[in-house]
């Protein structure tokens, strides 16, 4: 399975959501078939509840790890 | 005037200021993301927030006047309701969506790292700067669309006492809020690191907010500040403009300070007063909260690959905004934390034009500041 990593770190709000709706819907056929996981890092708090809850909407699977002083967030088929 | 009541000023201002950053940064509680969100991703979850925040503060508010505690009520700089309050709503909208915050939202990610919000200060200290030069024209327009005059609130207008409408507003409030509480959505779940319960947050900016009203004599406010701080940076290359400048001469506020009894007189002029020994430590105690709160959670880093694009369009909604505040006048937090509790018009107005705003504001951001590819 491919790691598809994107670091939106320090983007304004709501550039955060809009860019990871923006990465899933760019690369939905491949994490619906599970050969890619997308992994986003942000700094952005708010995110950490807005993001998961949108991509488990749409169907995937969401999950929240803290790295260092940020966090990564991976979107893969549920 | 003696030192010794802004001293006191001082002091109580950043402690509100270190607790409002500290606040608002544990429970992401974003006052430009509530109406944002509304709009763009049909988000109502930190709405609710809102409401639960401006009906405690109604309701703390209305106690501490009935107790006495609130001797200059309505609050000072609050005016009859004018169109330049829905024209600077919108305005204010659109700037702080643009801005990725409010005014108060900026200095809390400033202090959490965020360098796209430096653009966003620099913008409102060019926009405040700005309004300098529409002023006069500006008044004449406040002044020609003023209606009630002498009216500044809902029970003024319908002649009664404060109680029985902040009562109805708050009840009807509380029946949706103890609806919501019942179905679980004043509950947000959160993985980050310190996380605080955004209504836990509200019920205890509504305090912070009584405390600034019963100890300053005025509910938070921070854009004079910005002005004051544009009217120096324009003095250092125009000291005469400035000095001849009818906005930077201007002393709106002109009352005594209630806990002192000493004289307060300010305005946004590039000089100490008493809006500088309120508004400066409150701004630089938001900033030094929400730091100290990222640092305490580990995450007090800034990070500079930011898209150029949003740090543009940061300072130009900065620059909107600062105009907006000056035009409205004030600010969101002006309106949503001291106006709304005590049903000022003008603040019911701002809202009004803050809705649209925010909606414009939101189609502004994913045309142009975060394109579809």
């Amino acid at each position: 399975m491919e790691l598809l990593e994107r670091d939106i770190r320090g983007q304004i709000c709501p550039s955060t959501l809009l860019v990871a709706l923006q990465e899933i819907n760019r690369h939905q056929a491949r994490l619906r078939d599970g050969s890619l996981t997308l992994r986003l890092l942000t700094d952005n708090r708010d995110c950490l509840v807005t993001i998961p809850e949108s991509a488990r909407n749409m169907g995937y699977a969401a999950e929240v790890a803290r790295v260092d002083a940020h966090y990564a967030i991976e979107i893969r088929r549920a | 005037m003696t030192t010794e009541p802004h001293l006191f000023l001082m002091a109580v201002s950043l402690a509100l200021g270190l607790a409002t950053g500290a606040l608002l940064h544990r429970s992401d509680i974003c006052f430009a993301g509530i109406f944002r969100d509304l709009f763009l991703f049909r988000r109502t979850d930190m709405l609710r927030i809102l409401v639960l925040l401006v009906t405690a503060t109604a309701l703390l508010f209305e106690l501490a006047r009935l107790a006495g505690l609130l001797p200059l009520y309505p609050f000072p700089l609050l005016y009859a309701p004018t169109a330049a309050n829905v024209v600077g709503g919108v305005l204010f909208g659109v700037g702080m969506v643009l801005a990725g915050g409010c005014v108060v939202g900026t200095l809390v990610r400033l202090g959490a790292g965020s360098l796209a919000s430096l653009f966003a200060l620099a913008g409102l200290f060019a926009g405040s700067a700005l309004y300098g030069e529409i002023h006069i024209p500006w008044k004449a327009f406040i002044g020609a669309t003023t209606f009630l005059p002498g009216r500044t609130t809902v029970p003024q207008l319908l002649g009664v006492a404060p109680t029985l409408p902040v009562l109805a507003a708050a009840l009807a409030a509380g029946v949706l809020l103890a609806r919501w509480a019942r179905a679980g959505a004043l509950h947000r779940a959160s993985p980050a690191t310190g996380h605080l319960q955004p209504w836990k947050a509200a019920l205890l900016l509504s305090v912070v907010s009584l405390l600034s009203y019963v100890l300053i004599g005025l509910p938070m406010g921070i854009t004079t500040s910005y002005a004051k701080i544009a009217g120096w940076l324009e003095s250092l290359v125009a000291p005469a403009h400035v000095a001849a400048s009818a906005f930077f001469r201007g002393v709106p506020l002109d009352v005594v300070h209630p806990v002192t009894g000493a004289p307060l007189r300010g305005g946004p002029g590039p000089r100490f007063d008493a809006i500088a020994a309120i508004q400066f430590p409150l701004a630089a105690g938001i900033v030094l909260g929400a730091l100290l709160s990222a640092r305490l959670v580990g995450e007090l880093r800034m990070h500079v690959n930011v898209p150029p694009r949003q740090l543009a369009w940061a300072f130009s909604g900065g620059v909107i905004m600062g105009l907006a505040s000056r035009m409205a006048p004030t600010c969101n937090i002006w309106h949503l934390l001291g106006g709304l509790p005590i049903l000022s018009l003008s603040s019911i107005l701002f809202v009004a034009g803050l809705l649209p705003g925010a909606w414009l504001g939101g189609r502004m951001l994913t045309a142009w500041v975060v394109p579809a590819r």
